[in-house]
């Protein structure tokens, strides 16, 4: 059963903005799914829409097997908000009291959750303290704890590590790998790639409100893959023909066969030319990312 | 239930973390203390635990009006002044920002996407944070009642009926409140708006009264005048049955004829605010009649037959002699004054439930009815 199935999803907010078109995506059970965009492509958009907190122009899919803005399938979900902001009166306790309660989850179960996801996010020690006088990234571990309380089956999280430093950062994808051993399916927006690379089991790239690729990490740079051999001295003139990209002294081969470049390292050999390097290369998500907006001119939403 | 519970609770926390919350329940405390400071012995009035003593020899232990003076004081300074007016301010400004720290924007997200619809999650805001208004009241009454009690040996349970009363004068204005919150996100502008809106009531149900007032003295008037032309015109006919000389006949014609003139002086401004007067009854009849709200209390709490401070407050010493005094000339500037004011506190007081709450509750449910559709359809 997939997770999360959208298709079509359309919102032109009032004033015009057209922030998604034609929306299309799959979250698979157990996986982590990354959304990637630039500020203002519609990431938030689709996740509001999906946690109910605005309404679609059009929408047509199911979330957990439920349609599409079911109040009772909230139950299973936990949320955590892009620039959450809790009440500055609490304390990371009573956070996670009153929106347990919310959800519906029952008062032991909150207790012991509570205190359990405070230990787990790295907060214990502060459960007393009010949440005015947390860190900015203490703010975000407990909104994750948040989103944890109703035990969820699918945990929706928006730029979850932001504002979050290096560790802390580590901590969270460790976290979301443990949370996918669990079997519950994780679908995250982040704008650091190298973050969503490492925990990622597939991604979609969305720019302008659309979503323009979607899959494994592996299956958007399958086409990208080469070697990039390195020479001593300028290269031979059949080299030259055979490569998909020449530079000074390095040639590119497409392809992501090992075996289909051993006759030209022998010839290469046989010609008694010194091979410096021979390296596998793949676009990262970066690069991937990069060429997503390039086709798509500036950042931003279509107005 | 447990989110509703959930709601109750954070909003007692909210209010709670404000010291404006602390410090009117501390005030409200000092009224009741002084309240419970003034008591009654064998010479008179005592106040503030016995320090001063006023002798009296009518407002003494066990005197009927020092019951109507004690309960007197509640309803009319303790109610109308503190309760429906310093307590209510005080109430708004710890209020105001309910609603507008509730949909502020990352504090809403986390509310909405839990599995709880948004007209029952407005609803339910709504109703707790009144709540904690009429705790506030409740607390309150009971040191009164306890007061009331302890002073005059009577235990009134009437004396709750503050709270529900107090709550929905308060209920009318908060609604706004809540509207102008959540239209604006701004607890400053929310608590202007309705202090406005507040303004405004306050100058319909004034020109109300003074122009009901005005039409109410202009028919007795009227009337009295009318009658005064009918019984001079009796006298002297017997008179003149009896002598065409006498030397009383001038006089009483002069008096028929400034009765004429005075009834047609009264015929001529009744015309000129009768258009008035309609209108503005329509106005107030669709907005929320707080004023009458409260006023609703003196109704179920004065006893008739005893001394009513609201009364002595308008002028009408009669309430002290305890009885209806046959008037001796109905006509005089003062028995009309007397009739006016008989008729307009019936008047007020025959007004029906429906129309003091009904009307002002529908008001109230019409602006929570906006709020609330405007606060389900609203992209956060
Ligand atoms: N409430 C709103 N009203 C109007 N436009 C909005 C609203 N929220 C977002 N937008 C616009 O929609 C587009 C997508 O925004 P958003 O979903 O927040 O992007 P992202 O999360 O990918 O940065 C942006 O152009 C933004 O300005
Ligand atoms: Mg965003």
């Amino acid at each position: 059963m997939a997770a999360i199935q959208l298709q079509g999803v359309e919102k032109v907010y009032r004033g015009k903005v057209h922030a998604l078109r034609r929306v299309s995506i799959d979250v698979m059970d157990g996986e982590i799914f990354g959304l990637l965009g630039p500020n203002g492509a519609g990431k938030s958009t689709l996740v509001k829409i999906i946690m109910t907190v605005i309404h679609a122009s059009n929408v047509s899919g199911t979330l957990l097997g439920k349609p599409i803005g079911d109040r009772k399938t909230l139950e299973s979900i936990g949320y955590l908000p892009e620039h959450h902001r809790f009440p500055y009166y609490l304390t990371g306790k009573q956070v996670l009291d009153h929106y347990g309660a919310l959800c519906k989850v029952g008062r032991k179960d909150r207790i012991t959750r509570a205190s359990s996801l405070l230990s787990r996010l790295g907060l214990s020690g502060w459960e007393n303290k009010k949440v005015g006088t947390y860190s900015k990234g203490m703010l975000q571990r407990l909104g994750i704890a948040q989103a944890l309380m109703n035990d969820p089956k699918l945990l929706i999280l928006d730029e979850p590590t932001d504002g979050v430093d290096p560790v802390g950062r580590r901590e969270i994808r460790d976290l979301l790998a443990e949370l996918r051993e669990e079997g519950r399916a994780v679908f995250l927006n982040s704008h650091l790639l190298s973050e969503l690379e490492m925990v990622c089991d597939r991604v979609a790239i969305m720019v302008k409100g659309k979503v323009t690729m979607q899959g494994t990490i592996d299956s958007l740079t399958v086409d990208s893959r080469r070697y990039e051999i390195t020479t001593l001295g300028s290269i031979p003139e059949w080299a030259i023909e055979l490569a998909d990209d020449v530079s000074e002294n390095s040639f590119t081969l497409l392809g992501d066969d090992p075996s289909k470049i051993q006759p030209i390292l022998d010839r290469l050999r046989s010609e008694n030319i010194i091979i410096v390097s021979v390296q596998p290369v793949r676009e990262n998500l970066e690069d991937l990312f990069m060429r997503a907006v390039d086709n798509t001119d500036a950042p931003g939403a279509i107005r | 239930m447990m989110q509703f519970k959930a709601l109750l609770i954070d909003a007692y926390r909210q209010l709670s973390a404000a010291k404006l919350f602390w410090v009117t329940v501390g005030i409200s405390a000092l009224v009741v203390v002084a309240f419970g400071s003034i008591g009654f012995n064998s010479e008179g009035i005592s106040i503030g635990f016995g320090a001063y003593q006023i002798e009296s020899e009518q407002l003494n232990a066990g005197s009927p009006w020092a019951r109507g003076l004690y309960i007197g004081i509640f309803s009319n300074f303790l109610v109308k002044i503190w309760l429906a007016w310093i307590a209510t301010v005080l109430a708004l400004i710890s209020t105001c920002s309910i609603f507008p720290e509730f949909v502020h924007s990352g504090s809403i997200e986390l509310t909405i996407s839990k599995p709880i619809g948004r007209f029952k999650l407005f609803i339910s805001k709504y109703i707790v944070s009144l709540l904690f208004v009429v705790l506030q009241v409740a607390i309150f009454c009971f040191g009164i009642f306890l007061c009331v009690g302890l002073r005059i040996g009577e235990w009134n349970p009437l004396i709750f009926s503050a709270i529900p009363i107090v709550a929905t004068f308060f209920s009318y204005l908060f609604a706004v409140c809540v509207l102008v919150g959540i239209l604006t996100r701004s607890g400053i502008t929310a608590l202007l708006i309705t202090g406005i809106f507040w303004m405004l009531l306050w100058s319909v149900q004034t020109s109300e009264v003074v122009l009901n007032r005005f039409v109410t003295r202009f028919n007795v008037d009227i009337e009295r005048f009318d009658e005064g032309i009918i019984t001079t015109t009796e006298e002297l006919t017997t008179i003149r049955a009896k002598s065409e000389t006498d030397f009383r006949i001038p006089k009483l014609e002069k008096r028929i004829e400034t009765y004429k003139e005075d009834s047609t002086e009264a015929q001529e401004s009744l015309a000129k605010l009768a258009p008035w007067h309609m209108p503005v009854e329509l106005v107030l009849a669709a907005l929320p009649k707080n004023a009458q709200t409260i006023g609703l209390l003196n109704r179920w709490l004065s006893d008739p037959d005893g001394f009513d401070i609201g009364a002595i407050m308008n002028g009408d010493m009669r309430a002290f002699e305890g009885e209806d005094v046959k008037e001796f000339d109905p006509t005089t500037r003062g028995a009309r004054d007397r009739e006016a004011n008989r008729r307009i506190q019936e008047d007020y007081e025959s007004r029906s439930l429906w129309y003091v709450l009904g009307t002002s509750l529908l008001f109230e449910g019409f602006v929570l009815g906006l709020a609330s559709m405007y606060f389900s359809r609203k992209d956060f």
